[in-house]
């Protein structure tokens, strides 16, 4: 079976028509959704409604949450103080014009889905503000996908797409304990996989094309897939709707604007 | 350097007494002392722990205090942290507890609670309460091994030592190999081979939880062992 895995569309509806398109070509059987609907983007409503209308199962990303719960990130969740003004502008102009309808959809959304050995979370099974950057520690990469008894976790919130094989991990125990002596266990774990599946609307890969992934879940095959689509008529939109016009910018660019997180590891508590 | 590491008084300041007691009766002098939280509980007389904590007697070594479970469910209670009505507290204890706990601690040692410390970093070792999840993730010998090594590589630690179990145990995490290779879209990344050494995660027992019977660790940070300790003390010691 095929699975089209998308995420981080943040209210871009011409690149996830795009990708939807492609997804067509490429006969995916099933389409997965890492949330990220909002934010950002000038078509929340729009991209929702498409989304719902597709029945596509979504789990909810950090800014589908702050929708709902209302914005309550701490600073880690931006990489600089800049970042953080210009996340607030979009956080308030999106929440501004989200119908009452599709906030309640996002209030929905699961943190987490499953399917068999696979599982689809937005940041990490932690936190939907957790990065699973693919420099993460090998060991502390695969406990998340352990601890969702996954062989496989899908994940976004990165905006940029990778693949990442855990292979002949080993660990030995030894455990002491007061009265009951000393014993040893030896834990190897079959190879696991990290699919980071990219940003439909807001890539930061370098270039502006939308990128996604399709799995085969019968050959563990993946595939990281790059579609160009007309992000002009969406930096415009962003121009016009009022929103900050760095995102038109950098959507133009396929870049996060120059600023990295000084703790990617980070996870936020609030 | 020797450490006394210390969690769970729970309020129980006879159990308090017993180990400050046997810490003084150690041949080896103990340097430090650290209190890695539940130093409140529903054991006995909070507000004269806390005393005994904040002002140790001439000659008795200073209390270094992180905060711990409890603590976190007083400042629920005092809307300083958390859900106002401590969900996890009532869960546990039900409403009877959390009136108790209310009733308990006075405003003043919750101020001074807040003023503590999350955990610790000396030599290498983190103490902590839980861990760097949060104050109630609970760390055991029966805790997956995977999630014991990922506790130790967020803490960037040689040793954790945790108190929420309120268990006494050593588990030592070596891992051993890993291969990770990355792809991207525009390249695929050589494999790297990834290994460490040997890690440990250390629980310290409880002062205070179990009656009669206090448990807590000693640790020698030049020597990097440690002894856990089992002191007897009210009615169940001696020959009763």
């Amino acid at each position: 079976m095929k699975l089209a895995v998308i995420s981080c569309i943040h209210g871009n509806y011409e690149a996830l028509n795009a990708v939807l398109s492609d997804i067509d070509d490429c006969k995916a059987d099933e389409i997965y959704c890492l949330g990220d609907l909002v934010g950002y983007g000038p078509h929340p409503n729009a991209v929702v409604e498409m989304i719902r209308s597709l029945d596509i199962p979504t789990s909810q990303g950090c800014w589908d949450e702050d929708i709902v719960e209302g914005l309550n990130a701490c600073e880690c969740s931006y990489p600089s103080q800049l970042a953080e003004q210009r996340g607030r502008l979009a956080h308030e102009w999106t929440n501004e014009v989200i119908h009452p309808e599709v906030r309640e959809y996002l209030a929905t959304l699961p943190m987490t889905l499953k399917k068999d050995n696979l599982c689809f979370v937005h940041g990490s099974p932690n936190s939907e503000h957790e990065y699973l950057l693919p420099s993460m520690d090998g060991f502390a990469a695969l406990e998340r996908v352990m601890s969702v008894d996954a062989d496989v976790l899908f994940c976004g919130h990165t905006h940029v797409p990778y693949v990442r094989n855990l292979e002949e991990a080993t660990l030995a125990v030894r455990v002491k304990e007061p009265g009951k002596g000393e014993r040893a266990t030896q834990l190897e774990t079959p190879v696991k996989k990290i699919i980071n599946a990219g940003s439909v609307g807001e890539p930061r890969h370098g270039r502006p094309n939308a990128t996604y992934v399709i799995y085969d879940t019968d050959t563990m095959q993946v595939e990281l897939r790059e579609v160009p689509y007309d992000y002009k008529l969406t930096c415009e939109a962003i121009i016009d709707k009022g929103l900050p016009p760095i995102f038109a910018w950098r959507l133009a660019r396929g870049m996060e604007f120059a600023e990295r997180a000084d703790d990617p590891d980070h996870v936020c508590q609030r | 350097m020797r450490w006394a590491i210390l969690s769970g008084i729970e309020g129980n300041l006879p159990a308090y007494e017993a180990v400050l007691e046997d810490i003084k009766r150690q041949r080896e002098k103990v340097d430090e002392l650290f209190v890695i939280g539940d130093s409140v509980g529903l054991q006995g007389d909070n507000e004269a722990t806390i005393k005994r904590l904040r002002a140790p007697k001439p000659g008795e070594l200073n209390p270094q205090v992180c905060i711990g479970w409890w603590e976190e469910q007083c400042f629920c209670l005092h809307g300083l942290s958390g859900l106002p009505d401590a969900p996890e507290l009532v869960a546990k204890h039900g409403v009877e507890g959390a009136e108790a706990l209310w009733k308990s601690v006075s405003r003043e040692s919750v101020a001074w609670m807040r003023s503590c410390h999350f955990g610790f970093f000396e030599s290498g070792c983190l103490l902590i309460h839980g861990s760097t999840m949060g104050y109630a993730d609970e760390l055991t010998p029966e805790t997956p091994a995977i999630q014991l090594c990922d506790r130790l590589i967020r803490a960037d630690a040689n040793a954790l030592f945790c108190g929420r179990s309120g268990r006494t145990f050593e588990c030592w995490v070596t891992p051993e190999k890993l291969r990770s290779t990355v792809t991207t879209l525009d390249e695929v990344q050589e494999p790297k081979e990834q290994g460490k050494t040997p890690r440990r995660v250390v629980g310290v027992g409880s002062v205070g939880h179990e009656p009669g019977q206090a448990s807590y660790a000693l640790y020698d940070s030049v020597g990097d062992e440690v002894t856990f300790r089992t002191v007897a003390y009210g009615r169940s010691k001696g020959f009763g």
